[in-house]
């Protein structure tokens, strides 16, 4: 089972679009996908009309308590199936604080897992924190998304950094263009420029901030299965593609 | 497999179409009906079911994406795919899979063997999804109408059972049971369970055994039948495999087909040496002159192919760097494997051996004659195969007993000839004899066999590959490869070794007092 996570220290940049997009093509194209909603919001609980309740919660979870088969939801894609966010997750890194080997904890929780299925999706809140670091270590790529300006850059920077000097394990980062507005120079001018300081981290496939991306909350579904031919929908097929073999699957 | 959910199949009885029980669900569910979907499908499995026997549908879609495997497992978990070239030959061999969960699935049950079309079927379904308050799936439930396609579908269709199939959503079985119960229940009276799998009813429809080739004899003896009567019904089953087995060795498409068959062709000679009692001398010994003789012709082919089946295994043990080296060396078997199957199949499809079969079966077929010359003849099998066992079990005592380290190699394979006889007596009427006794005793025998096999086996493909020396010199490469074929050679002798160091405790399981009581006992 190879493990992604979603990422990014910003919040609002397309994490969890991305997140269950690319979970929803790699289970159309038959590998046995798992998305975990890491982020109490439980925004994409929420777009796969899954309630956002994980019994015990997740102190129980992290500690090794609950046994996480039991937790696992279908979703509407077949092959893909949900591990659903909770609101006890904005505690979890006082929960990680507490079980020993903090950094390891989130790794362990799926290790059960890892022959049902060929990925393992992990939707990551904003932030750079204890819960930051278990995704490290349980990840095998950071995917990270970035909006076109300089402040995005710069924390991508800061990530790079970070994974590099206080990550053991260190998973690959790749990286690409989201929310992408043509019309505006700044954008325009980074997406030019940025892949030559940072040519193996960063795809070539670009997400456009696009109407139907913002209608996922709506339609409750990825727009890749209910506007499969739409721009956006083709964008993500496209960053799909692209990262697909990255990750060795 | 915790993550299964269940998947229910009910045949549609008569008077109840899709659309009605649809009606039926749409009463009761709030549910979504997906477009209809129309889906041709060839299934693929090995000659011999593997894939059937541990529960996995394998499908071989061609769409506008080109052909792709699709794998399906009894749980209701999602399909594995991989998308693959056309088939080669009509069958799909291990590395026509690319790297992946499809390959990774099928690996450890489909081995060396082929996938191969079966039957071709096509399925028209409509997909009905059952919502909970919050519009979301909680069940699946498919009406399918599945025909099985003549001829590819260019001589027409055969009706299979339609069918309704209900499938879970992991983390919903409540909404599962409720739904289940319903369809359960159905219009008109209620449903009833599928016959079969779409895939064994299409096997059927179109003449095909939904088992496959088997290897196992299945002959009901009765322990006081006739040992002559007996012997010809094990015979004949036996015949029946080898003829199964022949067009696909002939086609070539996998190894296993030249296996089972010599495995049938042996155990038939197995019979009618150990069972002689009960046959005319002289037409047995032309028969069994027949039998030998398939052996003979098969024989060089399946060396062969044992030397390329355990190629990986035995050149994951020598250093990477030589691996480059050994090339011609393989290059050299596939050439020399090639010219054996020619011989092969020149002499399997020649006048001679359909004579030799032909009279072979009229042999099975016919009057044995008079009893007077057949001392076995009217015996009970189960006192006939009962000492026999019990011989060659003691000769295998005797004879393993004075196997010692300064033993030939031929002293060895002499006792796993043995083996092989009491093993077949074992697995062919050992049926008679309670299971508590015989099972242990093939354990016993199996481990002992195995270790012989592996020295027999390292030793003929050592001097083998000795024996290309003289062919790899001239060849390009030809003295890296010499050298590379030396540290091969190394680790066949050390391989042999090693099963010759195990011989003395296998043989002590074997021939242990209690076992020797045991045998003494129940077969007397």
């Amino acid at each position: 089972m190879k493990v992604v996570a979603t990422y990014n220290i910003k919040g609002g940049v397309g994490k969890t679009s991305a997140a269950v997009n690319l979970a929803a093509l790699a289970a159309q194209d038959g590998l046995r996908t798992l998305l975990w909603d890491l982020d109490p919001q439980g925004a994409a609980s929420y777009l796969f009309r899954v309630r956002p309740k994980v019994k015990g919660g997740g102190g129980k979870l992290v500690r090794g308590r609950s046994d996480v088969a039991d937790l696992l939801r279908g979703t509407d894609v077949e092959g893909l199936d949900l591990l659903p966010a909770d609101f006890s997750y904005r505690h979890m890194d006082l929960a990680l604080d507490a079980a020993g080997k903090p950094t390891r904890r989130l790794r362990k929780v799926i290790a059960p897992l890892a022959d049902d299925y060929d990925l393992a999706m992990l939707d990551c809140p904003p932030s750079i924190s204890l819960v930051s670091e278990s995704v490290f270590d349980a990840a095998d790529t950071l995917l990270v998304p970035l909006i076109p300006s300089t402040l995005t850059v710069r924390t991508f920077t800061q990530l790079g950094d970070f994974v590099a000097g206080e990550v053991d394990r260190r998973p690959q980062i790749v990286a690409f263009f989201s929310m992408v507005d043509g019309r505006k120079r700044l954008h325009r001018d980074v997406v030019a420029t940025l892949p030559a300081t940072n040519p193996h981290e960063l795809v070539h496939s670009a997400i456009p901030a696009a109407t139907e991306v913002e209608l996922m909350g709506v339609q409750r579904a990825p727009v890749v299965v209910s506007a499969p031919h739409s721009r956006a929908a083709r964008a993500y097929r496209s960053l799909w593609d692209e990262v697909r073999p990255r990750l060795g699957l | 497999m915790p993550l299964d959910v269940p998947t229910v199949s009910y045949a549609l009885p008569e008077g109840v179409d899709p659309p009605g029980l649809l009606a039926y669900l749409d009463k009761r569910f709030p549910v979504i009906a997906e477009p209809g979907v129309s889906r041709s499908y060839t299934v693929l499995d090995t000659a011999d079911r593997r894939l059937r026997a541990a529960g996995v549908d394998l499908d071989l879609e061609t769409g506008r994406g080109g052909p792709r495997l699709v794998l399906r497992e009894a749980g209701g978990r999602a399909p594995l795919v991989a998308e693959v070239r056309r088939p080669r030959r009509n069958r799909y061999l291990l590395r026509d899979v690319p790297a992946g969960p499809v390959r990774e699935r099928l690996a450890p049950i489909v081995e060396m063997r082929a996938l191969l079309p079966l039957a071709n079927v096509q399925v028209g379904a409509q997909l009905v999804r059952v919502l909970n308050a919050d519009d979301k799936t909680v069940a699946r439930v498919s009406l399918a109408t599945p025909v099985a396609l003549v001829g590819g579908g260019d001589a027409g269709a055969l009706q299979l059972t339609p069918r309704v199939v209900v499938t879970g959503v992991l983390g919903y079985p409540k909404p599962l049971g409720r739904v289940t119960a319903a369809v359960r229940r159905g219009p008109k009276g209620g449903l009833v369970d599928a016959p079969a799998s779409v895939a064994d009813e299409a096997i059927a429809a179109i003449g095909g055994d939904p088992e496959g080739i088997r290897t196992k004899v299945l002959v009901d003896l009765r322990p006081d039948q006739r040992t002559d009567r007996s012997a010809v019904a094990v015979l004949c089953d036996l015949a029946g495999m080898v003829e199964a087995n022949l067009p696909g060795t002939l086609a070539d498409l996998d190894t296993e087909f030249l296996h089972d068959l010599r495995v049938a062709v042996r155990r038939s000679r197995s019979v009618l040496r150990e069972l002689k009692g009960a046959f005319p001398p002289e037409p047995l010994g032309t028969q069994r002159d027949a039998l030998r003789w398939i052996q003979a012709v098969t024989g060089p082919t399946r060396d062969l192919d044992v030397q390329l089946l355990d190629w990986d295994h035995l050149v994951s043990g020598i250093p990477v760097e030589r691996h480059a080296a050994l090339a011609p060396v393989r290059a050299l078997l596939v050439r020399h494997r090639a010219a054996a199957f020619r011989a092969l199949r020149r002499e399997l499809r020649g006048p001679a051996n359909r004579q030799a079969w032909d009279g072979y079966r009229a042999f099975l077929a016919g009057d044995l004659g008079p009893t007077r010359d057949r001392p076995d003849a009217k015996r009970p099998i189960v006192a006939v195969a009962g000492r026999r066992i019990r011989k060659v079990y003691r000769r295998m005592l005797v004879m393993g007993a004075a196997i010692d380290l300064a033993s030939p190699a031929e002293q060895l394979h002499e006792l796993r000839k043995r083996g092989k006889e009491l093993r077949y007596l074992l697995e062919l009427f050992g049926g008679m004899w309670p299971r508590a006794v015989v099972k242990p005793m093939v354990r016993s025998l199996k481990e002992l066999q195995d270790m012989l096999g592996v020295h027999q086996d390292r030793q003929v493909q050592a001097t083998y590959l000795r024996g290309l020396a003289g062919e790899l010199a001239i060849s390009t490469g030809g003295p890296a490869a010499l050298l590379a074929l030396g540290v091969l050679v190394d680790r066949l002798d050390a391989e042999q070794r090693e099963a010759r160091d195990a011989f003395a405790a296998r043989f002590a399981a074997f021939a242990a007092a209690d076992q020797q009581a045991l045998v003494a006992k129940v077969f007397s």
